[in-house]
């Protein structure tokens, strides 16, 4: 019998994911998750408002400030927030220590969240934990003072969490009518961040046939400053998966689809039941390549959960700079020059662990393709220039060098896509071809953009198979060609109006006029 | 004179449909229907065969299914035409008696009617039905054959309807090939006012026009009499045409659109909106205002019955007495009613659709008219037949000198 060492786990258990909700905004938003409930996540508030603490329906509540506030809040000051966590910082630490993930929610501009969110992460990334940060921005109608607390807020959040997902307070009025109660306001946006955490959640607990990891979320996260585009649908029954997308379009943090527009990274995760069709992902994707522009990575995630029963849920995860909502930027650029420095700062031990695993995925679990990013675990390193970094290598890989596959896998998921979506007269290569084992081609030195997600791989070396996705380029010119010649006219018709079925007839006079032409076209005239 | 049940068999190729009628005629002239067996035709294009061996194909599945649905073995065939090139005129033949014959006799009576159906009809013309409508002796009207009566001038009012031999001479020929003997052929509309008139409704004044698919036929009786036929080559399918013509919509979404949401009226309340067609399959919609929707059927329908209208004599539709039958597929359009009204400005008769399933529903069941009316037509020609020649009753009128 083949012994081989088993690698850690691939999948992340909830139990090792915490969700903090920091500060009055953030104890909403944990009420709102603990209400909808999410297996096995363990939810921790921390407050110096002793009164929010006390509301909450956290399991776990640590008060911060104890002596210094007592009880009572931070008072919108960020100064007195900060003192007032780092009086309890050991109990965070002891807290959070353990968890693999973190989930920070804060709403920015006050005392506790902007004064306390920076050390939390701080404190859960000494701890080893992956921190996604769920933030929100200030009205606008509370002034100058709270917007630049945010924003400083906004700035360490952004240098120290490993992913930062921010909602802006101002679009959360498209949720609700301005005439509703500012109580059914508020709850709307907690629902929407809650459900927002919990796709993430989704994401990263269930292994997906496609499996989209923490890396492509930061992948597609990863401008610094970045707002968060956010959907999520979810639908049943016939046409679910039209529906699905059209709710998920119909979040206001996506305006309706047009801010997918300048995107550059897009992350989709479809989640369904046992009957979820390849047809009905075909449908969807087909639909989102309206929104999102050509140009874009669009990092496609699948799984199947039999408990989602008949209902298909899509989460739509992507995130422009700050200033592209403003006036059009250069992230193409930007994003190429975040990808550049990252082979040189991949160290060897991040190449070979992947370059043990394939062997070890291959015969473990052959059939499975999934698309995951090579150049992710250098990325990570690119964004995080913190002088932890020696460290965080270490800790990343061990995190994630489970999550790498092999990449032909890749090939083959985009093989699959591209003759779906792009070039239907190619047959679909039959998922089994990722057994082979795959030529190992770790390509962190992937300096160009992103090539086109269903553009044949050319960079992939793969078997002859991924190639012949490759012959639609050439044949195509000659397809278009053969489409235009178009067949010679055998009659010239003096009336060139079209005359749909009767094509081809004899005009039928009747009393001088032509009856098979529309009498709406006729009287026109 | 025996009277058996004699079974009756009529057959309709129509544009979209190819129907046989099986129909016992019982002792009391009631008719129960046996069986009908239907296919969707195809070879057919407004109202005229124009793909032979298709049309065959189709002839062939009915037939089947016919004898199926009846369990009778059909042989013979009561066979319904239809076709633009079909006319029908009314001609009088006068016939003036010679001196020392006071009385009307029986060749008098033939030698008018001689001269009546002796109308100049274009060369590749036949007769179709020159049916009698009324006889005229010395300028007053007889309904019945005035033999025996004391006159000078006998005059025979005909109506004559007559078509391309060579078209006609076609279907025949397809109904032979099945191998099926063609009793008689008629002209579609004069088999559906069988169907759709009672007797007090001819002697009324009524106007049946049947919408099918590819044509519109129509038929005018008054005072009993038939006054005018004909048949217009548009249909059902010109509506979807144009429907998808003018709006670029697939053939068939624009006949669902046409079946589910058209609306003839000029009602503005119904023509508010959009009208949508959801797939199954979760595919684009198809949305389409509705007021532009109604609009193209509205105006096709309202030309092709503006054109019935011109087609008929003058005074004609003042003297309809008991009001127009709409009958036929697409006599079901919504909101018909009020167009026809708006054209004829009499009272308007739809069928009702049939609330039952099953045979004795396709009764009522408009589609299926003229098919059922053919079977009534047999009826009758089987009472004239089986009446001594010489009498010539009211209800059997119908001369056909068939292959003439």
């Amino acid at each position: 019998m083949i012994t081989y060492s088993h690698a850690p786990q691939e999948t992340i258990s909830p139990s090792s994911v915490k969700i903090i909700g920091l500060g009055g905004a953030g104890s909403n938003m944990l009420e709102c998750i603990a209400l909808d409930g999410m297996e096995g996540t363990e939810l921790l508030a921390l407050s110096s408002d002793a009164r929010t603490l006390g509301a909450c329906l956290a399991k776990e509540k640590i008060q911060l400030g104890v002596n210094l506030t007592r009880g009572l809040g931070a008072g919108g000051d960020p100064e007195l927030g900060r003192q007032a966590v780092l009086e309890a910082e050991a109990q965070i630490r002891a807290a959070v220590q353990g968890h693999r993930i973190v989930f920070l929610c804060a709403g920015l501009g006050g005392g506790s969240g902007s004064g306390a969110a920076p050390i939390v992460t701080r404190i859960a990334r000494e701890e080893g934990a992956f921190v996604v940060v769920f933030v929100t921005m200030p009205f606008a109608f509370e002034g100058k003072r709270r917007r630049d607390q945010a924003e400083t807020a906004l700035n360490e959040l952004a240098v120290l969490s490993n992913a930062l997902v921010t909602f802006d307070n101002n679009r959360m009025g498209e949720l609700v009518l301005a005439k509703q109660g500012i109580h059914e306001a508020f709850t709307a946006a907690n629902q929407m961040i809650s459900e927002s955490i919990k796709a993430v959640i989704r994401l990263v607990v269930r292994p997906g046939l496609i499996n989209v990891g923490l890396d492509d979320l930061v992948s597609a996260l990863r401008t610094n400053r970045s707002r968060c585009l956010f959907g999520s649908g979810i639908a049943d029954g016939k046409d679910r998966a039209t529906k699905a997308l059209r709710n998920a379009l119909a979040s206001p943090l996506l305006d309706q689809g047009a801010l997918l527009k300048e995107a550059q990274t897009v992350l989709v995760h479809l989640c369904g039941g046992e009957n979820l069709t390849l047809f009905e992902i075909e449908l969807l994707m087909q639909n989102l390549q309206k929104y999102v522009p050509e140009s874009a990575h669009v990092l496609f995630g699948a799984a199947v959960d039999p408990a989602m029963g008949d209902s298909l849920s899509l989460t739509l995860v992507s995130a422009l700079p700050e200033d592209a909502l403003t006036n059009p930027r250069e992230t193409p650029g930007q994003t190429a020059a975040t990808v550049e420095p990252s082979p040189t700062l991949s160290p060897i031990p991040a190449s070979e662990s992947p370059a043990a695993a394939p062997e070890v995925k291959a015969m473990e679990i052959p059939p499975i393709p999934t698309a995951v990013e090579p150049e992710t675990p250098s990325l990570f390193e690119a964004v995080d220039p913190l002088p932890s970094a020696p460290e965080e290598t270490i800790i990343d890989e061990s995190l994630f060098s489970e999550e790498e596959t092999p990449a032909p896998a890749i090939g083959e998921f985009t093989a699959l896509a591209t003759v779906e979506i792009s070039e239907p007269e190619i047959e679909v290569e039959p998922a089994a071809e990722v057994e082979e084992l795959p030529v190992l081609r770790l390509e962190p030195a992937e300096a160009t953009p992103q090539p086109l997600p269903w553009a044949p791989p050319s960079s992939y070396e793969t078997s002859a198979d991924v190639t012949s996705t490759q012959k639609p380029e050439p044949e195509a010119p000659k397809l278009k060609l053969g489409i235009k010649t178009s067949s010679p006219q055998s009659e010239l018709s003096l009336d060139s109006s079209p005359r749909g079925r009767f094509e081809g007839e004899k005009p039928n006079v009747f009393e001088g006029e032509d009856l098979d032409l529309p009498p709406f076209l006729r009287k026109k005239k | 004179m025996a009277r058996r049940t004699k079974i009756h068999v009529g057959l309709e190729i129509g544009t979209s449909k190819t129907c046989i009628v099986v129909g016992e005629v019982k002792a009391d002239s009631a008719v129960k229907i046996l069986g009908i067996g239907e296919t969707k035709s195809a070879g057919v294009r407004k109202g005229e065969i124009y793909d032979y061996s298709q049309t065959r194909a189709c002839l062939k599945d009915a037939l089947a299914k016919a004898e199926d649905a009846s369990d009778v073995e059909i042989g013979s065939v009561f066979l319904s035409v239809t076709g633009a090139h079909i006319l029908g005129v009314n001609n009088r033949g006068t016939f003036r008696l010679p001196d020392g014959e006071p009385v009307v006799t029986p060749e008098h009576v033939e030698d008018a009617r001689t001269i009546a159906r002796d109308i100049h009809i274009p060369q590749d013309h036949v007769y179709l039905h020159p049916i009698i409508r009324n006889y005229w002796l010395d300028g007053l009207e007889h309904s019945t054959s005035p033999i025996g009566l004391f006159g000078k001038t006998v005059e025979a009012d005909f109506h004559i309807v007559h078509g391309i031999g060579t078209r006609l001479q076609n279907s025949i020929k397809l109904v032979r090939e099945m191998p099926l003997e063609v009793d008689d052929i008629v002209f579609a509309p004069i088999a559906t006012a069988q169907m759709a008139l009672n007797h007090e409704q001819r002697e009324n004044g009524a106007l049946v026009i049947d919408i099918g698919a590819g044509t519109t036929d129509y038929a005018l009786y008054l005072g009993g009499v038939i006054a005018a036929c004909g048949c217009i080559p548009v249909g059902g399918d010109h509506i979807t045409n144009d429907i998808h013509l003018v709006t670029g919509l697939a053939f068939s979404k624009a006949e669902q659109l046409k079946i589910l949401e058209g609306d003839a009226s000029a009602d503005a309340l119904r023509s508010v909106g959009t009208a949508k067609l959801t797939d199954e399959r979760g595919y684009a919609e198809v949305e389409v205002d509705r007021s532009v929707l109604n609009e193209i059927i509205r105006q096709r329908l309202e030309e092709t019955l503006k054109l019935i209208r011109q087609r008929l004599p003058t005074g004609a539709v003042e003297a309809i007495g008991a009001g127009v039958f709409l009958t036929g597929g697409t006599s079901l359009m919504r909101g018909f009613s009020e167009l026809a009204f708006d054209v004829f400005g009499r009272d308007i008769y739809r069928p009702e659709l049939p609330e039952i399933s099953g045979i004795q529903a396709s009764f009522k069941d408009p589609r299926y008219a003229t098919s059922i009316g053919l079977i009534r037509y047999a009826q009758i020609l089987e009472t004239e037949r089986a009446a001594p020649p010489g009498v010539i009753g009211r209800i059997g009128r119908m001369f056909w000198p068939f292959g003439r």
